[in-house]
């Protein structure tokens, strides 16, 4: 049995309906990651699971143990906020310490595990700080250190680094997925930024409209996208409907799938065993750091492919450009949108 | 030397408009006599010395202190945890929340008197209790606004949910992170409510009058016996008012900087 259980959980504002019958499974040590655009139900999935909302239908067990109506705090869980909310009358040891003064433990273990939780996330020096005192980063650790110390059965992160600049969620990125690994923490994050995603999960579950439309590994989701929703959200895929795949490449032979993803990475500029060749134009060129990607219109058919960036500007735009493409990297997608 | 524009001739004439009045008192309670001369004949302190030597005047400044801060405490220990429930629990019945703040500005102190007096006597409560109560009600709009913006600058319901999570109940997150957060709007509100009460004349005259003489009723009754006195009554007044608005003041910049550190 798995050590966190969702099953059939529904949830309507109002008219709207928020979680369709949505099932999920956790093992303990887990990071799974909750992925989807805004409104898909993410946050409310994790609202439900901390006992911040109430679902209109369904169970969560966790341990083995149903916690569907148990009040959020004796849940155990632990819940890193979008905005922190962090206490701003409380300093950063104040904060820490907050939780296991509410479960009554002895003041020296409280100290002793208050330390060692700041050395976790490596906040040394700022116990006597206020949250106001401190860069976004360090709130950021105070609220993982919180979280932390009262050793949750499950941590939840709301969208922890999204307020944060690019580099400072990069480092923090790997500081979480080391801490999560240390204290082999069972954890759910949601977030809508699929690097992020890809960067710290065991296992990527991509919502939509209240329900889980595909899950797996990153490099399952990436590679594998089996809706048209998964291969446009997890990536720049070109997705072709059966009736463009033929006009570009009629040797291709479809199955009984409407739409196909391409990956842009695996169009290549050289030729190669098997591969389909497509001329077409040359109608953009972007550069996106370390890839340089190409809008390239052939028969009707508007297509992206990246390649690493060269030393030399590319001067391709209006010009004509053969590239090759190799079968097996057709994804069928069953959509049933399609 | 700088010549001064029209805006600073304005800034003058609005400032010396509004202190011509204060001055003035303020030097006819200093004034031995000042009837027949354009300034007074001399100055002295035995209006004051006299004021403060007068024991029902003490009596009715402690009636005054009495009446308005125990109102204010009792308005505050009853209003902010309900404001506090509607703001973060109940957001929807706010609008008849303020429909209520409304209502306390629409009615006038008159009617609002003359309704109680129908109303409640001869039902054996004390009339100073009926006056107490409707104080209550009446600071409502200034506890309300203040305690309501405080609350949403500190986002108190993500710090409500962030401490039940840590394991405290609804009751000990209010105490131990809600009030402390915002105490300063407290204390503001808290200092306004005091003050208005403390100036308040027309209910507690027809309501109790002269059976609980406050400082204002005092001041009425002295208005016709000695304009020294009545003058030295209202700078104290004005300077105790001075000194609330001064704290007041400071406290409000305490909760700016709470809205700085809640929005850092």
């Amino acid at each position: 049995m798995s050590y966190v259980q969702i099953n059939h959980l529904s949830k309507k504002f109002g008219q709207q309906t928020v979680l369709q019958q949505l099932d999920l499974t956790l093992e303990k040590g887990q990071l799974i990651t909750l992925l989807g655009p805004s409104g898909c139900g993410k946050s409310t999935l994790l609202r439900i699971i901390s006992g911040l909302s109430a679902p209109d239908s369904g169970t969560i067990r966790i341990d083995g143990k149903d916690i569907t109506t148990t009040r959020p705090k004796d849940r155990e869980i632990g819940m890193v906020f979008q905005s922190y909310a962090l206490f701003p009358n409380l300093t950063v040891a104040e904060n820490i310490s907050f939780g296991l003064e509410m479960k009554k433990m002895p003041m020296a273990q409280i100290r002793r595990s208050v330390q060692e939780t700041i050395e976790l996330v490596g906040l040394q020096g700022k116990e006597k700080a206020f949250p106001h005192e401190l860069s976004g980063g360090q709130q950021q650790r105070v609220a993982l250190a919180r979280s932390l110390v009262t050793r949750p059965k499950v941590l939840l992160l709301d969208e922890p680094l999204s307020a944060l600049d690019a580099q400072i969620r990069k480092t923090l990125q790997k500081q979480l997925r080391s801490i999560q690994r240390e204290l082999s923490m069972t954890t759910v994050l949601v977030t809508h930024d699929q690097e992020e995603a890809m960067a710290v999960s065991d296992r990527i579950c991509i919502m939509d409209a209240g329900r889980i439309v595909q899950q797996g590994t990153p490099h399952e989701i990436y590679t594998r996208p089996r809706c048209e929703f998964v291969a446009r959200f997890i990536g720049s895929y070109n997705v072709l409907t059966a009736e463009e795949l033929l006009r570009l490449a009629p040797e291709f032979s479809c199955s009984s799938a409407k739409l196909y993803a391409i990956r842009p990475e695996t169009l290549r500029d050289q030729e190669m065993e098997d591969g389909i060749a497509v001329t077409g134009t040359v109608d953009n060129v972007t550069m996106l750091g370390n890839i340089t990607r190409y809008e390239i219109s052939a028969v009707g058919v508007r297509l992206f492919a990246d390649y690493l960036h060269h030393s030399w500007e590319p001067q391709d735009i209006g010009r004509k450009k053969t590239i090759y493409l190799d079968p097996k990297d057709v994804i069928p997608l069953d959509d049933a949108s399609a | 030397m700088r010549r001064m524009n029209p805006s600073h001739i304005s800034f003058v004439l609005v400032l010396t408009y509004l202190f011509l009045p204060v001055a003035a008192t303020l030097i006819y309670s200093l004034a031995t006599e000042w009837n027949k001369t354009v300034l007074p004949e001399g100055l002295t302190l035995k209006w004051f010395a006299e004021l403060f030597r007068d024991f029902p005047f003490l009596q009715a400044l402690g009636r005054s202190f009495l009446l308005s801060g125990l109102t204010t405490v009792a308005a505050l220990i009853v209003m902010v945890p309900a404001i506090f429930v509607i703001v973060v629990y109940a957001p929807r019945l706010e609008r008849w929340v303020q429909t209520l703040v409304m209502m306390t500005y629409a009615v006038p102190g008159v009617i609002m008197a003359v309704g109680l007096l129908r109303t409640y006597s001869g039902t054996g409560i004390p009339m100073i209790l009926v006056t107490a109560g409707a104080y209550v009600v009446g600071l409502l709009p200034f506890i309300y606004q203040g305690t309501r913006n405080s609350l949403r600058t500190i986002h108190a319901a993500s710090l409500m949910e962030a401490a039940e999570l840590l394991g405290a109940s609804r009751g000990r997150a209010f105490v131990k992170i809600i009030v402390p957060n915002i105490m300063p709007g407290i204390l503001v509100a808290g200092l306004l409510s005091f003050s208005i009460l403390f100036g308040e004349f027309v209910l507690v005259n027809m309501l109790v009058g002269g059976r609980f003489e406050t400082l204002q009723i005092y001041l009425y009754a002295k208005l016709s016996k000695s304009g020294h006195i009545a003058s030295a009554i209202t700078v104290t007044y004005f300077l105790f008012m001075a000194i609330i608005s001064g704290l007041a003041v400071k406290f409000s910049r305490g909760n700016k900087a709470t809205r700085k550190e809640a929005a850092s």
